[in-house]
């Protein structure tokens, strides 16, 4: 499993992504290096905390950054191309088309004047040409793809009359109605129910099965990531700290904010007296902490850690942004050396040099 | 795997029980909740005037906590977990119920349709006293702390109210607190926005200890925080218990969460509890159909134990508007095994024992067995299977 | 200033073995109002509303000091047609009163009016709309139903009778005081409301009764200081509309008369030397619009600052 990765072409390579806030109270590095591969048809679970950037790395993905905000550097390749330096009306072609999104409160993103029919066949016709009856035909289709019975009756309600976990199905409804190559899905099932969840986590179990889509999903659950993932990027302080495929991140994760998240979390049916605990809080995203952003809380913090460190080779295809990882191997991260990387080796020099 | 844990020889505040006053009451009962209800009235008309429905948040609810215990309760959204508690801290009135804290009869209202006789509301001195020895901590480390009052005023502000008035041992008491919640005693002037949220809730924490409380209400008092931060107050709220022999009602909707903390756990479902039990026997042998649902559905953080799970159907119907008989009914997979018997929607089950102290609120609890939860499993739609 | 301040703070005492507090340390202690004041210095547009009101509010207190009598001594010696000098920097009107002081003196009343206008309506407001947010029920509706008798009422009619009843009574200023005061109250009166409404339900609130706070310690400490705030944004609003309502009063003849002078009479008058002195409609007019400006520049930074939705962040 585990050495397929690289071999294999990517849907989705993020290299070194930044976007940053200028707000207020001075700069915000929101994302401020990410990278992330997602492979067709595989499901990448991005996990951090809340101000991690996750969210952040998924608009700038869509490029629906707004002001203050910017993408200052990086690049997202999809499918080939580019999308930072694709003009807004292909950009607005992709959105939707071959990339589609869906949040963790559905009302925001519905239209709460329209029915959840008319809303669906817009989507629909909007990157096709289908005519109105048509294209009502398959919102009506869609809703019963996506699970929700009586679908016909449904389309012509509002979605202010349908419950959180409907919303959520609908929003998939929407979302999937031009069958996009890779879904972005931000927390979905966060403001659900446990049983509401299992619903919509089955769901998109069988729908990623089927359409063969890739699932591009961030949350802060453990246990959603490892229920629905393939690969695993955990990410802290507008980095992603450690990459691998699922079952390496889990069994054995490298990077000491995953090894102390993994211990810290409660899990059902190994009680414990005490909990293992990250110190210390998570750093303010106007004051962080020059070099590794995790030094203050790490068991494991050393000098060196004092300069940032770069992502480095773990095992095939296991990274991790920690000086404890082995020097040598040089982080696979596509074709050529990013600025971050001739950095992070100009770093690694002027630190072996004293 | 469960401790036992020390009787409640540490706070100074809790007075020996008083034999005799609470009747039948154990003695090692701290708060005694009889056939509780909520529910919250749906006006309509000119001015409000007439009574259109009712949101039965709470619908008879009797449970006792024992002293020095903790008592979990979840429930999903709706579930009135959260209105029950507060409720029994009297934040809300109660429709009808009896409600018992150490010995004290915070309120005794008779239900509708019992004989009538006139409801029974502590005095409001005896409420100040019970106040002081029941205490809450709430789910948002944000909104549940003034933003005008220093961290000195807020934890400070509850001695004051009891009668404190001496600037200078209020300050003592409140650097104490802060050193046992772990926040910094320097601290004491700043203002809580300068706090991330963890610190927060231990604020928040250190506020309700400070009146040597017995009793504390936790409200998912860790569900609004980050993951890394959730297992340090988690932590500390179990060394907070073992030190001052604190009595929780812990409420959560996260299953691993309460596990973690409780002694003992109650599931409700739409106003009922459903089942009552022993935190190691609701979890490995849950007998209510509902409780084995709810377990299945929590994803677990390990990749290798991806399982198949019971997806029930439909949604959570409304607590305006409870199904008949069993309010599970509408979604029961275990009814739908059984071939949809007809007690199950006209019969209202009650919570009975099981044995091994295990209470259930359903017809056919002895029905559960591995086998029928396997095969529930198996008719719940397609799964994805599991990666080696 | 950061860093002073958090060594002073960290110097205060040996840091606990927690680890979990150096991020606290890294910003300077705030109240909750210095956190305001700091995002209003911050909001340019509200500063410059601030120093313009504190200069109007300066020469409406000083000028007319200095000036003694000068803004209501007529004089047969001076002409609007004098060259303007120190003494006169505006000139003289056609009674050959001195036009600098006549409108420092007419700002000084429509400062006083708007001021003691606002202070009732908060007053009214405030009590009001709290009784009704914390009683809530069967009260809190037929209180909010008075309100809405109160708006539904033509205002400006409503002041032109009241003028009409007391004016012969109490001098003009109060009338308009009390006209501007006791219809224009219901705003506020909602807004308290419906904070109070909010606040009664907030966690901290159920946190101060669980801990046995009087009802008078709850709505004192905790509730009236959380629900002041939009009021206070919207009685400096208010100092606007009530400038705005004397103007257009005097304007009609209803309030400030001549000799007096407030920026609407002053306008009044200017209307008949239209064409031979433009100039003197525009001192009052863009008076009277400076005064507007500040007063919504402050107000609308104030709301900014003291939002509660915008992040506390230090």
């Amino acid at each position: 499993m585990a050495t397929t990765r690289g071999a294999q072409e990517a849907l989705l390579e993020v290299v070194d992504l930044r976007t940053h806030f200028a707000t207020a109270d001075g700069l915000v590095r929101a994302v401020d290096g990410v990278s992330l591969r997602i492979r067709p048809g595989k499901t990448l679970g991005v996990v951090g905390e809340s101000g991690c950037g996750k969210s952040i790395t998924a608009l700038s993905i869509m490029r629906l950054i707004e002001r203050p905000g910017r993408i200052v550097s990086g690049s997202i390749t999809f499918d080939g191309q580019d999308l930072l330096r694709l003009p807004e009306d292909e950009m607005r072609n992709i959105r939707g088309n071959e990339i589609s999104m869906i949040f963790q409160e559905p009302m925001t993103s519905l239209n709460p004047v329209y029915t959840c029919g008319d809303q669906i066949a817009e989507a629909v016709s909007r990157h096709g040409s289908l005519t109105q009856r048509e294209a009502a035909a398959r919102a009506v289709e869609m809703l019963e793809q996506v699970g929700i019975p009586d679908a016909k009756r449904r389309a012509g309600e509002h979605p202010h009359q349908l419950s959180g976990g409907m919303r959520q199905r609908v929003m998939i409804a929407m979302a999937l109605s031009t069958n996009p190559q890779l879904l972005i899905a931000d927390e979905p099932t966060t403001a659900l129910d446990v049983t509401i969840q299992a619903q919509i986590l089955e769901l998109m179990k069988a729908l990623r099965e089927r359409n063969g889509m890739a699932i591009m999903l961030i949350t802060h659950d453990l246990g959603v990531v490892a229920e629905m993932s393939d690969d695993v990027s955990v990410m802290y302080a507008g980095k992603v700290v450690e990459s691998s495929d699922a079952i390496t991140v889990y069994d054995r994760p490298h990077h000491p904010y995953t090894k102390g998240l993994l211990a810290s979390i409660p899990r059902m049916g190994a009680r414990r007296e005490r909990l293992d605990v990250i110190k210390g809080v998570v750093p303010n995203p106007l004051n962080l902490p020059s070099g590794c952003l995790f030094k203050r809380r790490c068991p494991y913090a050393m000098p060196i850690c004092d300069n940032a460190p770069p992502l480095r080779l773990v095992a095939e295809g296991h990274v991790s942004r920690c000086w404890l990882a082995p020097d040598g191997g040089r982080p696979e991260l596509g074709e050529a050396p990013s600025a971050a990387e001739a950095e992070a080796a100009a770093l690694t020099l002027t630190v072996a040099n004293p | 795997m469960t401790e036992t844990r020390a009787p409640n020889t540490l706070t100074p505040s809790s007075p020996a029980v008083a034999p005799g006053v609470a009747g039948a009451v154990a003695p090692d009962t701290l708060l005694r909740v009889d056939n509780l209800v909520k529910h919250f009235e749906i006006r309509g008309g000119l001015l409000g005037m007439s009574r259109v429905g009712a949101v039965k948040a709470v619908d008879g609810v009797s449970f006792s906590v024992r002293r020095g215990e903790a008592l979990g309760l979840v429930g999903e959204s709706g579930c009135g977990k959260t209105t029950l508690g507060k409720v029994i801290l009297r934040l809300l009135p109660a429709t009808s119920g009896r409600v018992e804290m150490d010995g004290q009869v915070l309120f005794d209202i008779p239900a509708r349709g019992e004989p009538r006789r006139r409801p029974v509301y502590a005095s409001n001195e005896a409420m100040k006293k019970v106040r002081q020895n029941m205490q809450v901590v709430f789910q948002d480390p944000y909104a549940s702390l003034n933003p005008r009052m220093s961290v000195g005023e807020l934890v400070g502000e509850g001695p004051l109210v009891h009668g404190m008035t001496d600037k200078k041992e209020r300050e003592a008491l409140v650097r104490d607190m802060l050193g046992r919640v772990g926040l910094n005693q320097s601290h004491i002037h700043r203002y809580p926005h300068e706090f991330s949220g963890g610190q927060r809730q231990r604020i928040g924490i250190a506020r309700a200890l400070a009146l040597h409380p017995a009793f504390i209400v936790c409200d998912e008092p860790v569900s609004a925080l980050d993951v890394s931060i959730q297992s340090q107050v988690l932590n500390l709220l179990n060394d907070l218990q073992a030190e001052l022999g604190l009595t929780y009602l812990f409420i959560a909707h996260n299953l691993a969460v309460v596990e973690h903390i409780s002694d003992r756990v109650g599931v409700m479902y739409l106003g009922k509890l459903v089942e009552m039990a022993n935190v190691d026997d609701i979890y490995a042998n849950p007998r209510h159909p509902y409780t084995v649902a709810l377990l299945s559905a929590v994803p677990e953080p390990d990749p290798h134990r991806r399982k198949k799970r019971i997806i029930l159907k439909g949604d959570i119907p409304s607590p305006a508007n409870p199904p008949s008989g069993c309010r599970f009914h509408t979604r029961c997979w275990l009814r739908e095994q059984l071939g949809r018997p007809e007690r199950c929607t006209t019969e209202e089950p009650v919570l009975r024992a099981l044995g091994s102290g295990q209470e259930s609120a359903c017809h056919f609890a002895e029905e559960i067995s591995p086998e029928a939860v396997a095969s529930a499993v198996a008719s719940s739609g397609p799964t994805v299977t599991a990666e080696p | 200033m950061a860093s002073s301040e958090s060594i002073r703070s960290g110097a205060a005492g040996p840091t606990s073995t927690s680890t979990d507090t150096d991020e606290v340390d890294l910003v300077a202690v705030q109240t909750y109002w210095q956190l305001v004041r700091r995002r209003f210095l911050r909001n340019r547009t509200a500063v410059i509303g601030l120093v313009l009101l504190a200069f109007l509010v300066f020469s409406a207190i000083v000028f007319p000091m200095v000036g003694g009598d000068a803004w209501y001594r007529t004089s047969l010696v001076h002409h609007p047609t004098d060259p303007v000098s120190i003494d006169a920097p505006l000139g003289y009107d056609n009674l050959g009163r001195n036009i600098f002081f006549r409108l420092t003196k007419g700002l000084q009343t429509s400062l006083i009016i708007g001021f003691f206008a606002v202070l009732i309506i908060t007053l009214i407001g405030t009590t009001f709309g709290s009784i009704s947010g914390y009683a809530g029920g069967l009260v809190d509706n037929v209180m909010m139903r008075v309100v809405d008798i109160v708006l539904s009422l033509p205002g400006f009619f409503l002041i032109l009778m009241l003028v009409a009843f007391i004016g012969g009574i109490v001098p003009p200023m109060m009338v308009i005081i009390i006209a501007i005061g006791i219809t224009g109250w219901t705003t506020a009166a909602r807004l308290v409301r419906a904070e109070f409404l909010r606040l009664r339900e907030s966690d901290f609130v159920q946190a101060a009764k669980a801990l046995g706070a009087s009802d008078s310690r709850i709505i004192i400490r905790h509730m009236v200081p959380s629900a002041m705030a939009p009021v206070l944004v919207a009685a400096t609003l208010g100092i606007a509309d009530a400038v705005v309502t004397e103007a257009a009063l005097s304007f009609l003849g209803y309030g400030i008369r001549d000799p007096d002078a407030s920026l609407g009479n002053m306008l009044t008058a200017a209307q008949d030397y239209f064409y031979r002195q433009p100039l003197w409609i525009y001192y009052p007019g863009i008076t009277l619009i400076l005064v507007v400006l500040a007063a919504s520049f402050v107000g609308d930074g104030l709301r900014d600052a003291l939002d509660p939705r915008q992040k506390l962040e230090a």
